[in-house]
């Protein structure tokens, strides 16, 4: 009887993650699927863990994790960090399997792997049969909100931060020690303490979505060789942007290591969340659109308790686009 | 990592010098090639093990100062148990925090931690061998 068991386990193990059982867990509804971002379109899905408050739903999400993220966990310190490091996990696993709508993909059977450089993406490992999805994602997670960032086709880097982060060292001196000449420069000419702090902060999670979407790591794009900064861009008429303003403003990035190539075909979203957190997106732009100026990130944010509730807040007081060309859906 | 620092470490004799408390294990040839001659001669110093890492560790006094300046940066409750082998990820530190406790451990030990090295710092341990690796580096 044992041995029919076990093969019938490894039989399981085989079959492809997509095409699985429909059962999940015994308790948890389906997750509501949702279709693939189109190209130059970026999705973003954030769950504030303060709203999630049931320990039977914490207990079951955390059936959703690998045995080596049980095992990350189980050693963090802290309880508010560890939940919001369980969160971030399960949103990027329950996000991912929304977007399989032709069979369904159980979250606890995704797999993730590392890049040769530590970028995490996911683990297919499936039959030649299966194409995956060309879909990139990225994560980040402060103790108050956990974010999970997804694109198809290009690369995706995101940063959330706490509004109010104040430093333990001296901003202008962490300026000079880690951001490039120019970003010091602007710093400095900030007479107010607090504005100084917050476009401090607000430049940091700029620079971080970028790196991370670059993925190569911080040795590939050390902070001080790189500036990120606001550039006013003539409306062409066609597009409609939601910032405040009468003019837009762009944000670009310039490298003094690399002048002409890769900093052209990176598009930049800073966005004020749910009141509490700059969130800055970063995406490689498709080679059809490199050139071109202008042309706005497509982005769809919803606010997310994963298997209870979702909620489209884009367009909503819940996201409050700070600078960078975007048309929110 | 720690299985190559292991490895080469009871292989070949990890240091020159006679007290404990210094060189990191780094998967670098000059330090491979110093303990082979270390090797070579008679002496084999007495190692200090820890665990996976198999190596010859910092002063336990740049350890504390480490501990330090982690616990303040993280603003963690006095009961939060920090060893040399915490990991900063575990402590709930993010990339921020991280820069941050580089430039408090730059400042404190009046050292330079270029940006690559700086990526690989993860536990209390590995910060503190950096360091003095860097001061011995600079004193010399």
């Amino acid at each position: 009887m044992f041995s029919f068991v076990s093969k019938r386990l490894s039989l399981m193990m085989m079959t492809k993650v997509c095409c699985f059982q429909r059962n999940f867990s015994s308790a948890l509804p389906p997750l509501v699927p949702v279709k693939l971002p189109s190209k130059m379109e970026t999705h973003f899905w954030y769950v504030l863990p303060d709203e999630v408050k049931s320990e039977s739903l914490l207990s079951q999400y955390s059936e959703l994790l690998s045995p080596r993220e049980k095992k990350n966990l189980y050693h963090m310190q802290g309880d508010q960090f560890k939940k919001s490091a369980l969160l971030a996990r399960v949103l990027v696993r329950t996000t991912i399997a929304r977007y399989q709508t032709n069979c369904q993909v159980n979250p606890r059977s995704l797999k993730f792997k590392k890049t040769i450089y530590g970028k995490p993406e996911v683990d297919w490992e499936n039959g030649d049969k299966w194409c995956p999805p060309p879909l990139h994602f990225n994560i980040s997670h402060t103790s108050s909100l956990v974010a999970c960032g997804v694109t198809v086709n290009v690369p995706i880097g995101i940063d959330v931060e706490e509004k109010q982060r104040r430093l333990k060292n001296k901003i202008l001196a962490f300026a000079k020690r880690y951001f490039s000449p120019d970003e010091v420069k602007l710093l400095t000419a900030i007479s107010d303490p607090e504005i100084q702090r917050q476009e401090f902060i607000k430049l940091w999670t700029l620079k971080e979505a970028y790196v991370k979407a670059v993925g190569r790591g911080f040795s590939a794009a050390p902070f001080n060789t790189f500036t990120i900064r606001a550039r006013v861009v003539k409306m062409g008429g066609f597009h409609h942007f939601d910032t405040q303003h009468s003019e837009a403003s762009e944000i670009v990035v310039e490298s003094s290591d690399d002048p002409e190539n890769l900093t052209r075909n990176w598009q930049f979203a800073l966005l004020d969340l749910a009141g509490s957190h700059y969130a800055a997106i970063c995406i490689e732009k498709e080679n059809s659109a490199g050139g071109e100026a202008g042309v706005p990130m497509r982005l769809t944010v919803w606010k997310t308790i994963p298997f209870v509730e979702d909620e489209r807040v884009s367009g909503t007081g819940a996201v409050v686009p700070i600078s960078g060309l975007i048309k929110q859906l | 990592m720690a299985t190559f620092s292991a490895i080469t470490s009871v292989i070949f004799a990890p240091s020159l010098k006679p007290s404990l408390s210094n060189n990191v294990i780094a998967e670098r040839t000059s330090n491979l090639k110093m303990a082979i001659g270390g090797w070579r001669k008679n002496r084999f110093p007495s190692l200090k093990t820890n665990r996976f890492c198999v190596s010859c560790s910092a002063k336990p006094e740049t350890v504390q100062k480490v501990c330090e300046i982690v616990r303040r940066q993280l603003a963690l409750p006095a009961e939060t148990e920090l060893t040399s082998e915490s990991k900063f990820s575990a402590l709930g530190a993010d990339s921020l925090d991280t820069v941050e406790i580089v430039m408090s451990l730059e400042e404190e030990f009046g050292i330079g931690v270029e940006e690559e090295n700086s990526q690989n710092i993860t536990t209390v341990q590995e910060a503190a061998d950096l360091i003095e690796k860097l001061v011995e580096k600079k004193a010399a």
